[in-house]
C-alpha cells in the first residue's frame, strides 16, 4: 500500500514539468491553431547549447537557463516563420461561411508536415553540434529526500510542482484580464476577425510563440536540472509529454493541462513499476491515443464553443 | 543513421532500395489523397517486414507467400486502424497515427519468439535486438537483378492499379474527398467508406514495402521503423508532388539519389532534406509535380502532337 | 472623404476588380450594389487592407491607404463590419466589444462605449457574458456592428449586413444603419438587397463583373432602364 502511495505521489510530482511543456504546446495551439511537432527538437537544441555553455565555458546555472530560454525562443521563431505562414485563412474565412474552407485541410496537412520535417532538421543540427550521447547539465537536484511516514519525496520536485501550479494560475489570470491576453485569445478564436478589428496578427503570433517557447525552455531547464544531463532522446520526450498533457487536458485549456499532466505522471509511474521503461513509453503513447479517440470536443473548432485558455 | 534510408548497396540494390522507399512514399501519398496526413505509415512497413520474415524464416514459406501474408496483415491492420480513427479530424488523425506507429514499434521491441533453424542457429524476433538471418534470397539463389525485377513488378502493379482506379468514378470520388470532405459529403459521397478503403490499400502497400525491405536487408529491428522513416515517407510524397502517384517516386529518388549518394552532404542529409520539405510546403505546397506542373506537362505534349496532326492532312 | 481611383485587384490570373473608381461623402450613406461575383467583397477587403490592389489608389481624408496593414487602417479611422459577421465565437459578447477597441488606450472611454453599444443593442446586454458563437445570426450582426463602432470610426464599412438574416431582422439592422446615419456616421454599404438599401442610402454605385456601371441617386437608379434590365430584372427599386 505504501509502495502504491509512493509511486502515485512521485507520479504526481512529475506532473510539474510535464504541465509546463504541455502549457507551451497549448499556448502554441491556442494562438496558431496548429500543433508544432518541432517543439521537442527545439527544446533539445537549446538544451545542447546550454550544456555546451556549461561544460565548455563554465557558464553558471542561471546563465545556462537564460541561454536555453533564449535559444528556444529563437528556434521557435524560425519554426514559426518556416511552417506557420503557410496557412493564411483570413481571406478564405471571410469568403466562406463554412468552418472548413476550401483546401483548409490540405493547408493544415502542409503545416503539420512542415513542422514534422523541421523536427528532424533541428534534431539533426543538435546531434551534429553535440555528437555524444550524454551531456552534463547544471545539476540542481536535491541530494536529500523528505521522509513523511515512510514516503520519500524529493523537495526539488515538490518545488517545481508548486511553481508550475503558480505559473499556470498566473498565466490564466494574465490571459483573461490583460490586453495582450485578450489579443491572444481573440487571435486564437478567429484570425480573420482579429485582422478586421485591427489586431496586429503577426505581432501577436510571435508573442504567442515566444510565450510558448519560454514555457518550454523553463520546463526543459527544470527537468534537466533535476537529472543533471541531457541525451538525444530528450526532444522526443518533450514532444510526447507535452502533446499527451495538452490533449488530455482538452487542447486549448490552460487549467486542463495540469490535470492532464497529473494523470500522465501517475499513469507513467505505475506503468514503469509494472512493465519497465518500454511499458512506461507504451502507456504514454496509449494515453495519447486514448485522449484523441475518446475526446468528445473537437481539437480545433471555434464554432463549437470551445473556450480557449480557460 | 536508419538503415532503411541509407544506401547499403551502390549497385543494383540501390534501385531496389529506391523502389522500397518509393512504395513507402506511395503509401503515405494514398492517405494524403483522402485529405489526411498519416505520420505513422512506418507501422505497416514494420508489420509487413516482420510478418514476411516470420513466414520465410520460421515457416520456410516462399517469398511470394510471405509477400501475400504481409500484404494481407497490412490490409487488415490498416482497415481496423482506419475504422478506429474515422471520426477524428485531420489534426487528431495525424497525431493518432503517430501514436499507433510508436505503439507498434514498442510492441515489436517487446516481441520475442525464438526457434531453432534447421541449420542449428536461433532465429525469430528477439525484442529490441531485432530479427536476424532473413536469408531467403541467398538460400534460394535469387540474385539482385531478379529481386529488383520482382520489386519493380510490385511497384508497377500498384501504380497501374492506382492509375486505373483514378480513371473511374471511384477514383474521382476519392479525389473529391481529398479536396473537400464536407463538400463531397453533401454531394452524397460516402466519405468515411472512401477514406477507409484508400487507407486500407495504403496500409497494404506499406506492408509490401516492409516485406521487400526485410528480405533485402536480411536483418530488421524495431528502431528502423521509427519517426524518421515516417517523416521521410511524408517528405517523399509532399516533395515529389501530390498530383500524381509518380510524386513519391520522384521524392525518394531525390532523397536517396541526390542527398544520400552525394558524400558532401554526409551527416547533414536530414538538415537539408527536412529544410527542403518545409520550404517546399511553404512556397510550393503541392510539391514538384503539383497540379499546375502536371497540367503544363500535359499541355506541352498535346502542343507537340498538334503540328504532327496538321501535317497528316497537308 | 473616401476616394477610390481606378483600383484593380486580382486573385492570381482572375481580375476581380477592373479600374474601379468611386467616392463616399462625409455624413452620407453610400451604397455599392452588385450581383454575386461582382467584386464587392473584394473591394471591401482592399479597403480593409486585407487584399492589396495591383493598381490605383485609395485615399481617406487625403491619406493614401494602399500598403497599410489592417491594423493601421483601423487606426486611420475606418472600421469594417465583414460579410458573415465574423465575430470571435470563443469570446463573450463583452470580450468581442473590447476586442473592437483593442487599439484604444482610454479605459474609461472604452467602458463608456461598451455601455453605449449595449444601450443601442439591448439584446446584447441580455447576453453580455454569453459566447458569441452561440448567438443567433441577427444578434451576431448587431455584435459585429457594435464591435466595429468600438474603434470610433470616421467611416464605417458594412459588407452585406442583411445576408442570411430573416426579413424582420434585416429591417432591424437597416433601422440601426439609419440611426447611425442620423447620428452623423459616414457609412459605406455593400448590399444585394436593393429594396432596403434605397431606404437608407443617398448615393448608389453598381458593380458588375469588376466594373462600375452606374453612379447616381436612388431616383436615378430606379429610372435607369439599363440598370433595371441588367440588375433589377423588372423589380421596382422603390417599392
Amino acid at each position: 500500500m505504501l509502495d502504491l502511495l509512493q509511486r502515485t505521489l512521485e507520479g504526481l510530482l512529475e506532473a510539474g514539468p510535464y504541465a509546463l511543456i504541455g502549457l507551451g504546446l497549448t499556448i502554441s495551439f491556442g494562438v496558431l491553431r496548429r500543433i508544432n511537432l518541432a517543439f521537442g527538437a527545439t527544446a533539445l537544441l537549446a538544451a545542447y547549447v546550454g550544456s555546451w555553455l556549461h561544460v565548455r565555458w563554465g557558464v553558471p546555472p542561471l546563465g545556462v537557463w537564460v541561454a536555453v530560454i533564449v535559444i528556444t525562443v529563437m528556434v521557435g521563431f524560425y519554426v514559426e516563420w518556416m511552417c506557420f505562414d503557410i496557412a493564411d485563412d483570413s481571406v478564405m474565412a471571410m469568403r466562406r461561411q463554412s468552418s472548413v474552407a476550401l483546401g483548409l485541410d490540405a493547408r493544415e496537412a502542409s503545416v503539420l508536415a512542415a513542422s514534422f520535417a523541421l523536427w528532424m532538421q533541428i534534431e539533426q543540427v543538435a546531434v551534429n553540434f553535440q555528437p555524444n550521447h550524454l551531456h552534463p547539465f547544471p545539476d540542481l537536484s536535491s541530494k536529500l529526500n523528505f521522509d513523511w511516514g515512510g514516503i520519500d519525496l524529493r523537495p526539488d520536485r515538490i518545488l517545481v510542482f508548486l511553481l508550475t501550479s503558480g505559473l499556470i494560475a498566473g498565466l490564466s489570470i494574465w490571459l483573461k484580464h490583460s490586453q495582450l491576453g485578450l489579443g491572444i485569445r481573440a487571435l486564437s478564436s478567429s484570425q480573420a476577425a482579429a485582422q478586421v478589428c485591427g489586431l496586429n496578427v503577426l505581432r501577436l503570433r510571435y508573442i504567442g510563440t515566444a510565450v510558448s517557447c519560454v514555457l518550454c525552455g523553463l520546463a526543459s531547464c527544470a527537468v534537466l536540472s533535476m537529472d543533471g544531463q541531457v541525451t538525444p532522446m530528450f526532444g522526443m520526450w518533450v514532444l510526447l509529454k507535452g502533446l499527451t498533457c495538452a490533449l488530455l487536458g482538452g487542447l486549448g485549456s490552460v487549467r486542463g493541462v495540469l490535470g492532464g499532466a497529473v494523470l500522465l505522471g501517475i499513469t507513467e509511474a505505475h506503468a514503469q513499476s509494472l512493465w519497465g521503461p518500454i511499458g512506461r513509453d507504451a502507456a504514454t503513447w496509449g494515453l495519447l491515443l486514448l485522449a484523441l479517440v475518446v475526446q468528445t470536443r473537437p481539437l480545433k473548432h471555434p464554432f463549437f464553443m470551445q473556450r480557449r485558455f480557460e | 543513421m536508419n538503415n532503411a534510408l541509407c544506401i547499403t548497396d551502390p549497385g543494383i540494390g540501390f534501385y531496389t532500395q529506391w523502389i522500397i522507399l518509393a512504395l513507402m512514399g506511395l503509401s503515405t501519398w494514398l492517405v494524403l489523397l483522402t485529405g489526411r496526413v498519416s505520420l505513422g505509415q512506418q507501422a505497416y512497413f514494420g508489420i509487413g517486414a516482420y510478418a514476411a520474415a516470420v513466414v520465410t524464416v520460421m515457416f520456410n514459406g516462399s517469398l511470394i507467400l510471405a509477400l501475400l501474408v504481409a500484404w494481407l496483415i497490412g490490409v487488415i491492420f490498416s482497415a481496423i486502424i482506419s475504422r478506429l480513427l474515422q471520426k477524428l479530424n485531420g489534426l487528431q488523425f495525424a497525431l493518432a497515427t503517430l501514436a499507433i506507429a510508436e505503439l507498434v514499434r514498442l510492441g515489436l521491441s517487446s516481441w520475442t519468439w525464438r526457434s531453432t533453424h534447421a541449420k542449428g542457429y536461433e532465429v525469430g524476433p528477439d525484442g529490441v535486438h531485432g530479427f536476424r538471418e532473413i536469408r531467403w534470397l541467398f538460400e534460394n539463389q535469387m540474385g539482385p537483378e531478379t529481386y529488383l525485377s520482382l520489386s519493380a513488378c510490385i511497384l508497377l502493379s500498384a501504380l497501374f492499379l492506382i492509375w486505373k482506379i483514378s480513371q473511374t468514378k471511384l477514383g474521382l470520388s476519392i479525389q473529391s474527398v481529398g479536396f473537400d470532405s464536407e463538400l463531397a459529403s453533401v454531394q452524397g459521397e460516402p466519405v468515411a467508406g472512401l477514406q477507409t478503403l484508400t487507407q486500407t490499400f495504403a496500409g497494404g502497400v506499406g506492408a509490401l514495402a516492409g516485406a521487400l525491405y526485410a528480405h533485402q536487408a536480411t536483418y530488421i529491428e524495431p528502431a528502423v521503423f521509427d519517426v524518421m522513416l515516417g517523416i521521410h515517407a511524408v517528405g517523399y510524397a509532399m516533395l515529389g508532388g501530390l498530383a500524381t502517384p509518380l510524386g513519391p517516386l520522384l521524392g525518394a529518388a531525390f532523397d536517396l539519389g541526390l542527398l544520400e549518394a552525394a558524400r558532401i552532404f554526409e551527416g547533414w542529409r536530414m538538415v537539408i532534406f527536412g529544410g527542403l520539405v518545409a520550404l517546399f510546403l511553404r512556397w510550393r505546397p503541392g510539391g514538384l509535380l503539383n497540379h499546375a506542373a502536371l497540367s503544363q506537362i500535359k499541355h506541352f505534349f498535346i502542343q507537340r502532337r498538334k503540328p504532327d496532326e496538321h501535317s497528316k492532312f497537308a | 472623404m473616401l476616394e477610390i481611383e481606378e483600383i484593380a485587384c486580382s486573385y492570381g490570373k482572375i481580375e476581380a476588380l477592373r479600374k474601379v473608381s468611386l467616392k463616399a461623402n462625409p455624413n452620407a450613406v453610400t451604397c455599392l450594389l452588385g450581383p454575386n461575383g461582382a467584386g464587392k467583397t473584394t473591394l471591401m477587403m482592399s479597403l480593409a487592407g486585407i487584399l492589396k490592389p495591383t493598381h490605383g489608389s485609395i485615399k481617406f481624408e487625403g491619406q493614401n491607404l494602399i500598403g497599410l496593414t489592417p491594423s493601421q487602417i483601423v487606426q486611420r479611422g475606418l472600421a469594417l463590419v465583414p460579410e458573415n459577421r465574423l465575430v470571435f465565437p470563443a469570446l463573450t459578447v463583452r470580450e468581442n466589444l473590447m476586442a473592437g477597441a483593442y487599439l484604444r488606450k482610454d479605459k474609461p472611454g472604452i467602458a463608456n462605449d461598451i455601455e453605449q453599444q449595449l444601450h443601442r443593442f439591448p439584446r446584447l446586454r441580455e447576453r453580455i457574458d454569453q459566447l458569441a458563437g452561440t448567438l443567433s445570426g441577427g444578434e451576431q450582426q448587431m455584435l459585429a456592428v457594435g464591435r466595429a463602432l468600438m474603434s470610433r470610426p470616421r467611416l464605417l464599412m458594412m459588407d452585406e449586413p442583411s445576408v442570411g438574416l430573416a426579413p424582420k431582422v434585416v429591417a432591424e439592422i437597416f433601422g440601426i444603419i439609419q440611426k447611425l446615419h442620423h447620428e452623423g456616421t459616414t457609412i459605406f454599404l455593400v448590399e444585394q438587397n436593393v429594396h432596403m438599401a434605397t431606404k437608407v442610402a443617398q448615393h448608389f454605385y453598381l458593380l458588375q463583373q469588376g466594373r462600375v456601371t452606374f453612379s447616381g441617386t436612388p431616383d436615378q437608379l430606379a429610372g435607369d432602364d439599363l440598370v433595371k434590365r441588367a440588375y433589377l430584372a423588372g423589380q421596382s427599386a422603390t417599392a
